[in-house]
């Protein structure tokens, strides 16, 4: 099989746009986070529908997408969240492969439903490897977003694709839409009162407008009772009390360590559901029993 | 060994020592550590440590009755085969107020002259108990408790990358341009995280921490140095 390394170039960045896999691991003991796609379900999707190994290198919007020209054919699919994309002036259809040929010009609009948006290509893109993955994270992948006039590599190939499931399979994007976020108990649950408890697990609680790769701020505050802790180990999905009485969900950018009590820890599935949900969305937490 | 544990779920759960940063528990943290990674490196995913945890990402399942069989087998079995010995690594500070922009308003809360808040900041020899917070920053204990402080109200947009600062009970350098509400003191120019060497990091966790005050002619001869790859941070 012939392939041949080509770009795709931007000739508008879009807001936050980045190559994303399936994480780093393994070098957070040295403060490293995981990074890595923030819906890893759209991932998985556009991945499987392309053939391609599971973790390749797709690429992730947000807000407002990109303006891309292709250098050469390949094929691309979209999944996660909805938004308006034209491919030489016309509509792309979500969640089905489209074929690329060479100079063709993509337009991503406006994301309508959702917060991110994931771009698979054929092979995936091949953007330098660092700690064993190819996602952007600053300091640590020599660029950390798409800026105007940037390129990312991937390989064109010439020869014929042969989808790998029924090209009618349908992808959809409401597997997102339940307000329901479940979790289990953190470390610091148990020290919360029972008043508490309840009162976190009956609240709707909305998504502020301070949402980004490295954490989710919700806008209700509850009391805290609980002071700071010891720095400890955090994760992606860990839901922190902080002194305001806000909580904060950290995302695949989330620091390694963190001081402020871990009362719940947001189970993998449901973390993907709530990447996507937009400033002003209500979620509730459902307690996972395991007992 | 006073030592409990926190199951998060089948795949995740923490040991848990008292609420204290003591060198004795993170002695124990680092036997307990080498412990798990020799006997059980296959079930094993990641550790991650706290002051007073070990967070355990597992590949296989673990029931709660498992994590309490654990937490009994570590507190029986004799771990000073796994005693770490640590290294002394010497990094260099120029606590000119160039750098050390909040000097003079730390001295005025401590009431304590700069040259004696900087002797006593170089005088003690600090720890490393982990990595956090930013790719590469130490969390150190041993700072003296007369130079304890309050976080900033209002944390800085843009504390530059090698500054030394005092946060509440801890000192550290911030080892890329951050915001951050920690009070500068000084600046290293040593490069103390950086993803092209493997590993990014100099210092091992549980490695001693010696800060060697420099001139300001001596940080930019450094700095020079580090920029053309002509220096090595030194240790014991």
């Amino acid at each position: 099989m012939i392939k041949i390394p080509s770009y795709i170039h931007f000739t508008q960045a879009g807001l936050m746009t980045s190559i994303q896999d399936l994480g780093r691991f393994g070098a957070a003991q040295y403060g490293i986070p995981y990074s890595g796609a923030m819906d890893r379900y759209a991932l998985a999707q556009v991945n499987f529908i392309l053939g391609n190994p599971k973790g390749a290198a797709v690429l992730e919007m947000a807000h407002t997408g990109p303006e891309i020209v292709f250098e050469r054919a390949t094929r691309i699919v979209f999944a996660g969240a909805e938004a308006d994309i034209y491919l030489n002036g016309r509509p792309v259809k979500y969640g089905q492969v489209t074929e690329i040929q060479e100079e063709d010009h993509l337009i991503v609009k406006k994301i309508r439903k959702g917060q991110w948006l994931y771009m698979g290509i054929q092979g995936g893109f091949e953007s330098e490897t660092v700690s064993g993955s190819k996602s952007w994270y600053r300091g640590v992948s020599p660029r950390d977003k798409v800026v105007k006039g940037d390129s990312i590599c991937y390989l064109s190939e010439e020869e014929r694709f042969y989808p790998p499931v029924e090209t009618n399979a349908k992808i959809r994007s409401d597997w997102f839409r339940p307000s329901q976020i479940n979790v289990y108990p953190g470390p610091e649950w148990h020290k919360l009162s029972t008043l508490l408890h309840n009162r976190i697990l009956k609240k709707a609680f909305t998504v502020s407008e301070l949402i980004n790769r490295m954490a989710y701020q919700l806008e209700e505050e509850i009391a805290n009772e609980l002071d700071p802790i010891l720095t400890a180990p955090v994760y992606p999905g860990t839901v922190q009390l902080t002194p305001s009485g806000r909580l904060i969900v950290l995302m695949r950018d989330g620091q390694v360590t963190g001081g402020y009590p871990r009362i719940l820890q947001v189970d993998n599935i449901s973390l993907n559901v709530l990447s996507q949900k937009k400033a002003g969305e209500k979620i509730k937490f459902g307690l996972i029993d395991e007992k | 060994m006073e030592i409990s544990y926190f199951r998060t779920h089948s795949k995740l759960f923490e040991i848990i020592w008292p609420r204290e940063i003591s060198l004795s528990i993170l002695q124990e943290q680092l036997r307990v550590k080498a412990y798990l990674e020799k006997e059980y490196a296959e079930g094993i995913k990641e550790i991650r440590m706290g002051f007073n945890t070990l967070s355990l990402r597992l590949t296989k399942d673990i029931s709660d009755k498992d994590c309490f069989d654990l937490v009994g087998e570590i507190k029986s079995s004799t771990l000073s085969v796994f005693e770490y010995q640590p290294k002394t690594w010497e990094i260099p500070v120029c606590y000119d107020e160039v750098f050390g922009k909040d000097l003079n308003n730390l001295s005025k809360i401590h009431k304590i002259p700069i040259e004696d808040l900087i002797h006593i900041h170089h005088s003690n020899l600090y720890t490393l108990h982990f990595y956090g917070f930013l790719p590469g920053f130490m969390y150190l204990g041993g700072l003296d408790a007369r130079l304890f402080c309050p976080r900033k109200e209002k944390p800085d947009r843009l504390i530059p990358a090698g500054t030394v600062a005092i946060g509440g009970q801890q000192t550290g350098i911030y080892p890329s341009d951050s915001p951050g509400g920690w009070h500068a003191i000084g600046k290293s120019p040593v490069k103390l995280f950086d993803i092209q060497q493997d590993p990014p990091c100099h210092a091992q966790v549980g490695d001693k921490i010696r800060f060697l005050p420099i001139t300001k002619e001596k940080f930019y001869q450094i700095q020079k140095n580090v920029q053309n790859g002509q220096y090595t941070l030194k240790h014991d």
